[in-house]
């Protein structure tokens, strides 16, 4: 650690740090656009602006490019450091559009709220403005480009220049006229494009899929984890009035820094599309009390060995707690697997991996097998009579070997998200929430623990998360020990009986992640992403 | 005095190898190879000798800088991106005298190590190019340049490379980028090309007549160097004159030359008219009134007691018939031209001033639009990667306040009557 002097205020700070990341840390304001934690420094906004004092008397300097050194004595609001800041602000104002009304940045704008913090307010231009480059220009398959917005703080070429290393983007002529432009013949395809537009500290770079959709100040954003693959990247879910409008990446230097793919990014809708809506015993619709009513009476007047469940990777670690738990106490848990019908993906050097389901290792911390072939092999034989399948789609997977094995299973419970192949063959389908509308954990490809919250509420009340929906079938059986009030009770109730999880709350789980020490877990290296390593937990 | 620079200048050939040897030149390649890189570099220090490009570093110190044993190659990189405006003489060194370059280029590269040097051209010097290229050739096949130069077991590869005309390019670290193949911004600093500079290895970046004054040097020693000039500004360099004096040209003489003689003597006097200005150094450097000229000497240390610099010592003469305010607007289009972009005080502030410049001319601005030329010339400079905005900021400030005559001549004194503002 190194003491340095922040504005007449002692702090200590790691070495290493620069004094723009040590101001933040410490709750101390800063101007910035062209820096970012994750990307090489470039120092040309010319706005984190500092005065330091050395022996030649008190220098004026950028804070991005200063590394502190012991017993640094650092101004940030001196009058010349602060003239320095407001006077960049001005010139990067200078022949801004100022069309904020129809920006869809408003609202989260670099520029506009480090203005209206700290601008200089009284109007000196004086002179006509200089109309720069185009406006909505079609760049990419997600990405829009505003130039005249544009502040030309290099972010964006610099993220495609490290990150997917693909540079369609470029400053274009010099001086005055540099204009931030793709490189002819090129598109912004690659599969992390999204990500410019997190990193555009303004609104040239916007995605088409958010472009005039909601205004930010009216998104209420939830912590969450992107289910999109075992990476299990860190997002926040950003709703207004029950819709998702966008995942946004969520700061997390031990998994995604702050990017995500755009596969991930523009997953958002697909949890809000061909939803199962009804519960349906047959080709009937029925109120939950009344599903549950019938299908614990059918379950009840079952052997113990005539039941068998498939757990599935897509579902939480609640979800496949309960489902074990339910099983264990009242039907033979031989009979419970997670056959592997996930969806198989390319990995990337980045941040993709192959296998596209985000709690494969959470089934393996549950214990539950991933073989199947017995349990298939029973169900063939006609031994098991009902089949309850969690958040598996069999039938939309491998449907021909589906068929041969629930040919003779008698009752098929379906508990789905979407209306997937397997609901349609279902005798009885329940709808269940996805993981923005619960909470609960996933267990990623590298045992890390992580923790997402509910963003939304369902449009039905009858619609549970699985594992209170096994809660509430469980209590409808009679059996003990259910049910269970919510997802957090059940976690806590999980870190009781499971090893790796002791200890824990749910409440507790740190918002990066808690690594899980699991000898059977998939482990893999962390690869790509070869940015400067985090150095403090501030807001970039 | 016995020149130095430029004493082959005026011969029949003076560009070819064989006029040069004639000369004494190379002569100095048996001193170099006798001392140790360590000797030489102190020799340099001993000799006072200060970069010729416009900043005026110490160049034995700036050698001293590059750090031993790192496992990299080291570069030598010249700058022979000449064009700052009022500046003409490193053209007729790569003219006249192309070999006392490269011996010096061989001196400051046996010095810090490097085995690989490139000379940056400007891309408008296309015979200087052509030149260039036909003395290294001449040098590799006698042996003054190329694998084992006079038998002394030292390596030396010398590249010409042609600027694509960009003012920026001269300023080093613009000038790496674009011999990287990229476009020339100045890079951030630190770190500082002596560490890593060309492809991340150690640089060296000289001017073409700090190289050309090594030599010399080299021959006659550090103290007999020193001896000339005066005592922080030692050595000689080329000066010129150019505007309005009746004989605009270029001369070779020690520093300390008061400027006023400079021009009697040397222009045969202000053509024209009286004196009005003196621009000292190039057009980055603060412009001078008469008065303040009565004082000042060719050097160093009497341009910066007169808050200006000696910059390239390509002084433009300005007579009374002048309007400084037309002056200045061609600078700041030049500036605004030239800026690379990537800066904010740079790239919108050097285009604000020239927007400005233009309204003035104009006669559509007031007192307000001149005092905001100032205080943006106040936020560019020093706020900036490279010194270009503070380049642009300099004569912004001294323009206006010296002759602010000129500039209010302008102004439109009934403030309703100014057209409104567009927003």
């Amino acid at each position: 650690m190194v003491k340095i002097t922040v504005n007449g205020q002692p702090m200590e700070v790691p070495e290493g740090t620069n004094v723009l990341d040590a101001a933040l840390s410490n709750r101390v304001h800063l101007e910035h656009f062209c820096y970012h934690r994750y990307l090489p420094v470039a120092g040309n906004c010319r706005t984190c602006m500092v005065e330091i004092e050395t022996p030649r008397g008190r220098q004026l300097t950028i804070g991005c490019n200063t590394h502190v050194t012991e017993g640094m004595v650092i101004h940030t609001d001196s009058p010349k450091a602060k003239d320095a800041q407001k006077s960049a602000l001005e010139m990067l104002l200078l022949d801004h559009p100022l069309d904020c009304p129809v920006c869809d940045k408003a609202g989260e704008c670099k520029l506009q709220d480090q203005y209206m913090q700290d601008g200089r307010y009284e109007f000196r231009r004086s002179v006509p403005r200089y109309f720069k480059g185009g406006k909505a220009e079609d760049i990419g398959k997600h990405v829009m480009l505003d130039q005249e917005r544009c502040v030309l703080c290099s972010r964006c070429i610099r993220f495609l220049d490290e990150i997917p290393k693909t540079s369609e983007l470029g400053i274009l002529h010099r001086g005055h006229e540099a204009t931030l432009d793709i490189f002819p013949g090129k598109r912004l395809d690659n599969p992390y494009s999204g990500n410019v537009t997190d990193v555009c500290p303004v609104g040239a770079l916007t995605l088409k899929e958010f472009r005039f959709k909601q205004r930010v100040w009216f998104l209420k954003k939830t912590e969450s984890v992107c289910p999109g693959c075992a990476r299990g990247c860190s997002i926040t879910v950003e709703q207004n009035k029950g819709k998702v409008y966008r995942f946004m990446p969520r700061e997390n230097p031990e998994i995604n820094k702050t990017w995500i793919c755009d596969e991930g990014r523009f997953s958002f809708d697909h949890y809000q599309q061909n939803r199962l809506e009804a519960i349906r015993l047959g080709h009937q619709e029925h109120s939950l009390k009344d599903g549950l009513k019938q299908l614990a009476q059918i379950l009840s007047g079952m052997n113990k060995d005539e039941v068998g469940a498939i757990a599935s990777p897509y579902a939480s670690l609640e979800d496949n707690f309960i489902l074990k738990k339910f099983f264990e106490k009242r039907f033979d848990p031989k009979n419970l697997a997670a056959p592997d019908w996930t969806l198989k993906g390319e990995a990337d050097q980045i941040l993709k991996l192959a296998d596209k389901s985000p709690n494969q290792a959470g089934l393996r911390l549950l214990g539950i097998t991933t073989q199947a072939d017995n349990l298939f092999a029973r169900m063939e034989k006609g031994e098991l009579k009902a089949v309850l399948v969690m958040q598996q789609d069999p039938f939309g997977r491998e449907e021909a070997k589906a068929k041969k094995i629930f040919a003779k299973v008698k009752v098929l419970v379906v508990l789905s998200v979407h209306k997937t192949a397997t609901v349609e063959q279902g005798a009885m389908a329940f709808p269940v929430r996805p993981f923005t509308e619960k909470s609960g954990t996933f267990v990623n490809g590298t045992s890390r623990l992580q923790r997402f919250r509910q963003a939304i509420e369902p449009t039905n009340q009858d619609i549970l998360p699985a594992s209170l929906w096994i809660s509430r079938l469980a209590q409808e059986m009679k059996l003990e020990g259910f049910p269970f009030e919510d997802t957090s009770s059940i976690f806590n109730a999980m870190t009781k009986e499971v090893d790796a999880l002791k200890g824990l709350t749910f409440n507790s789980i740190p918002c990066m992640g808690k690594v899980l020490s699991l000898s059977t877990a998939a482990t893999e290296p962390f690869q790509g992403l070869n940015a400067q390593p985090n150095i403090l937990g501030a807001k970039p | 005095m016995e020149p130095q620079l430029t004493k082959r200048f005026g011969l029949r050939d003076s560009h070819t190898l064989k006029v040069s040897l004639q000369t004494g030149g190379y002569a100095s390649l048996k001193n170099l190879f006798g001392m140790k890189p360590e000797q030489v570099i102190e020799e340099v220090k001993t000799s006072g000798l200060k970069g010729r490009g416009g900043a005026g570093f110490s160049a034995g110190m700036k050698w001293s800088f590059v750090p031993k044993n790192t496992g990299k190659p080291v570069y030598l990189a010249v700058n022979a991106d000449e064009g700052e405006p009022g500046t003409f003489t490193d053209r007729y060194v790569l003219t006249y005298d192309p070999h006392l370059l490269l011996e010096g280029i061989i001196c400051a590269s046996y010095a810090i190590g490097c085995h690989t040097a490139y000379i940056y051209v400007r891309g408008e010097f296309l015979d200087q190019i052509k030149i260039l290229e036909r003395a290294i050739e001449e040098a590799e096949k006698a042996k003054y340049l190329g694998k084992n130069i006079q038998g002394s077991g030292y390596d030396l590869q010398v590249h010409v490379h042609r600027g694509a005309g960009a003012y920026i390019c001269g300023e080093e670290t613009g000038l790496l980028e674009s011999l990287e193949g990229k476009p020339g911004k100045p890079r951030i600093k630190p770190p500082f090309p002596a560490v890593s500079g060309l492809f991340g290895c150690p640089t060296i970046i000289n001017n073409v007549k700090t190289l050309a004054s090594v030599p010399w040097i080299i021959q006659n020693g550090g103290k007999a160097y020193a001896a000339i000039g005066t005592k922080d500004s030692t050595g000689t360099s080329v000066f010129s004159l150019s505007g309005h004096v009746n004989q605009p040209g270029y001369w070779e003489m020690p520093f300390g030359l008061p400027m006023l003689e400079f021009i009697e003597t040397y222009g045969k006097g202000v053509k024209g008219g009286k004196l009005k200005a003196v621009i000292p150094g190039g057009s980055s450097t603060p412009v001078l009134t008469p008065k303040e000229c009565e004082t000042l000497t060719l050097c160093y240390e009497s341009m910066q007691s007169h808050g200006t610099f000696l910059g390239t010592g390509g002084a433009i003469i300005l007579n009374d018939q002048t309007d400084m305010a037309k002056i200045l607007k061609s600078m700041t289009a030049f500036y605004s031209e030239e800026s690379c972009g990537q800066c904010t005080p740079c790239r919108e502030g050097t285009a604000w001033e020239n927007r400005l410049m233009k309204k003035i001319l104009d006669g559509e601005a007031t007192s307000k639009e001149l005092d905001l030329m100032l205080t943006i010339a106040d936020n560019m400079e020093g706020h900036t990667i490279c010194a270009h905005a503070a380049a642009c900021a300099m004569p912004v400030r001294s323009f206006i306040k010296k002759f602010p005559a000129d500039f209010e001549k302008y102004l439109v004194k009934n403030t309703t009557a100014v057209p409104a503002q567009i927003h």
